[in-house]
């Protein structure tokens, strides 16, 4: 699809408003054999329901819920087809109605678009979203090579069988279309490592240098270690409500006043000029001298048309006219530094080509004026597939609440995991936060959510 | 009757927590399905791609990767030969490949812009060292082909 006509580019609407009223995860390992994916969803539910203040006890909520989806990204992983059954029957759940989405590292994305359209359409109205992933009964080998049966079996995967790879070509060409220097790249590893350290839920916390990140081994040239995720196991759960529900379970919900999604080509080679679809903060005078030089085309190999039509969609569902100016926080799907900085562009942070301004400019860090994944992001904590779309939603409602010291602060939360609250742990709650943004991510850009949470 | 204990034991690879290893042995039968003709063109030194034929449809580029129906009317497309040089449009060195990869480490990936081709398939570089804008020529692997998509690589031109 890529001449549009006007029926593609409807903006969707909510018949009813949708809230989130409560969250849990588990902290996030390369490798958990102690907990089945049965337990670790248990464990993010319980929280969820247990330390969020709901004003109804444990029995009354499960009395409440009338539909559940699931979340997870690989059966190849788990090796249990139909495991959201298995998981639904370990929470209790049965004989209540689900669903299991499935769209690669959007899946959590996808999973809570699913979950708002049941309660934005009245089918439901307490909806718990359960997500997991289980990724260590492989080898990191055979895991890469799993990842990568999620690119084009037929013509791509066989080149590499391994998605940084697939990244680096973008990340090649991005930067010899827009000459960025590794190190803009290599300041948001460093960040979001940095963030991470501060979470008791994190796999990759650190602080390190640019240095430390650029003289890392490289994975796919360019891209070294330090700027990927990890394989990575847990799970998290989010709730969503109508207006009547969540003020029933809660003080404190938050609106979801948008979600939507947006797709490309699986393989990037299939990725056909076309004229840029422009947010409401670009006009075409904002591309007037893109095209020149290096730059020939677009989405081509450095943009994300899915990205763009979720942003596109999302922003114009919920009056957002710029991005950077009307959200207070923001969650990238960070899974790569190439793939952060070419989603600013993407969802409007700066024109396409000046990417790198964002991170350099210092807006990205937490006393800048539009913070991003505060909560570690991918790189840091977490990309535990089916979870990571959920995980980013909590995140920034608990930071809507004012919660984050609560979840990220307390020692007994540290124990909980096994680890020790680090002696220089800062708080990264940011000041009365109205608004956030979250962006859940697959393949090259195969499909795309962007979640609009914001205070009623 | 009794029915003997199976004989076939799952090595444990740790007690506590208890964790068996599951060995997994089997195939998978994979149809390239309308796509096959691309692959069985390899051994004969074919680029074969394909181009839409509905008379209706606006869009007439040629697709490599081929379709066998064209995405924006779905209607059957028709093979022709696509040119056997390209550019270089990107590349990256593979340090870490997953598991299954028939190439050594280090092998450089690229994706190719192609004249009159619509797409940049991603394909790997056989000899030489790869550059933006690199002329390169498409070869074939005839004599012990690998059935994949591996079985085309590119040289300099």
């Amino acid at each position: 699809m890529i001449k549009f006509g006007p029926g593609n580019l409807r903006i969707p609407r909510f018949e009813k408003p949708v809230y989130v009223v409560a969250g849990g995860m588990t902290d996030f390992r390369k490798q958990y054999w102690e907990k089945n994916s049965c337990q670790l969803c248990t464990e993010a539910l319980r929280m969820a329901v247990e330390e969020n203040d709901l004003k109804i006890d444990p029995e009354q909520f499960r009395r409440s819920v009338n539909w559940v989806v699931y979340s997870q990204f690989a059966d190849h992983f788990g090796d249990q087809l139909l495991a959201a059954a298995k998981v639904h029957d370990y929470l209790g759940f049965d004989p209540l109605g689900n669903i299991e989405v499935k769209t690669g590292g959007a899946t959590g994305g996808s999973s809570v678009l699913a979950a708002a359209q049941a309660v934005a359409s009245g089918y439901a109205n307490c909806v718990p979203v359960v997500g997991w992933e289980r990724m260590d009964d492989v080898s990191t080998k055979v895991g890469n090579s799993y990842i990568a049966s999620a690119a084009c079996k037929d013509f791509e995967s066989e080149l590499g069988w391994m998605y940084a790879a697939y990244y680096a070509l973008m990340a090649q060409r991005y930067q010899y279309e827009n000459n960025v220097p590794h190190e803009a790249l290599a300041k948001i590893a460093c960040k979001n490592h940095l963030y991470a350290y501060y979470s008791p839920f994190s796999q990759s916390p650190g602080k390190y240098t640019v240095d430390d990140i650029l003289n890392n081994e490289i994975v796919s040239d360019p891209l070294t270690y330090l700027e990927c995720c990890a394989m990575s196991v847990g799970a998290s759960v989010i709730i969503l409500c109508d207006e009547e529900m969540a003020y029933k379970l809660s003080d404190q919900p938050i609106l979801l006043k948008a979600i939507c999604g947006g797709t490309h080509t699986l393989r990037t080679a299939d990725r056909r000029h076309m004229p840029i679809l422009l947010l409401p903060n670009e006009t075409e005078e904002t591309y007037k001298d893109y095209f020149s030089g290096t730059r020939q085309d677009w989405p081509g190999f450095s943009s994300f048309l899915a990205s763009r039509m979720a942003a596109y969609l999302a922003y114009n569902m919920a009056g957002i006219k710029d991005p950077v100016e009307d959200f207070d926080l923001l969650e990238t799907h960070d899974a790569f530094t190439i793939s952060d900085v070419q989603t600013y562009e993407d969802i409007g942070l700066r024109p396409y080509g000046r990417g790198r301004e964002f991170i350099e400019s210092g807006e990205a860090y937490i006393d800048g004026k539009l913070p991003t994944n505060l909560s570690g992001g991918l790189i840091g904590t977490m990309h535990a597939v089916g979870a990571t779309g959920i995980f980013q939603m909590v995140e920034i409602m608990w930071q809507l609440q004012g919660k984050y010291d609560r979840f990220h602060g307390d020692p007994k939360m540290w124990e909980r995991v096994g680890k020790k609250k680090p002696d220089d742990w800062k708080s990264l709650q940011l000041k009365n936060p109205k608004r956030g943004c979250a962006i859940s991510h697959a393949g090259t850009g195969s499909h795309v959510t962007c979640a609009i949470l914001e205070m009623p | 009757m009794a029915i003997e204990w199976p004989t076939t034991c799952l090595e444990v690879i740790k007690d506590d927590p208890f964790v068996i290893k599951n060995p997994k042995t089997w195939y998978h039968s994979h149809s390239y399905g309308g796509w096959g003709k691309f692959f069985k063109g390899l051994r004969e030194q074919k680029l074969l791609a394909t181009r839409c034929t509905n008379p209706k449809c606006s869009e007439k580029r040629l697709w490599l990767p081929p379709r066998s129906e064209c995405p924006d009317c779905w209607h059957p497309m028709k093979w022709a030969e696509a040119p056997q040089q390209g550019t270089i449009y990107t590349h990256s060195v593979v340090k870490y490949p997953g598991e299954l990869f028939k190439l050594p480490p280090d092998t450089p990936l690229i994706s190719l812009e192609i004249e009159g081709v619509c797409t940049k398939l991603m394909s790997w570089l056989k000899e030489g060292t790869p550059e933006f804008g690199m002329p390169v020529k498409a070869v074939f692997n005839t004599k012990k082909p690998t059935n994949t998509i591996l079985d085309l690589a590119w040289i300099p031109a």
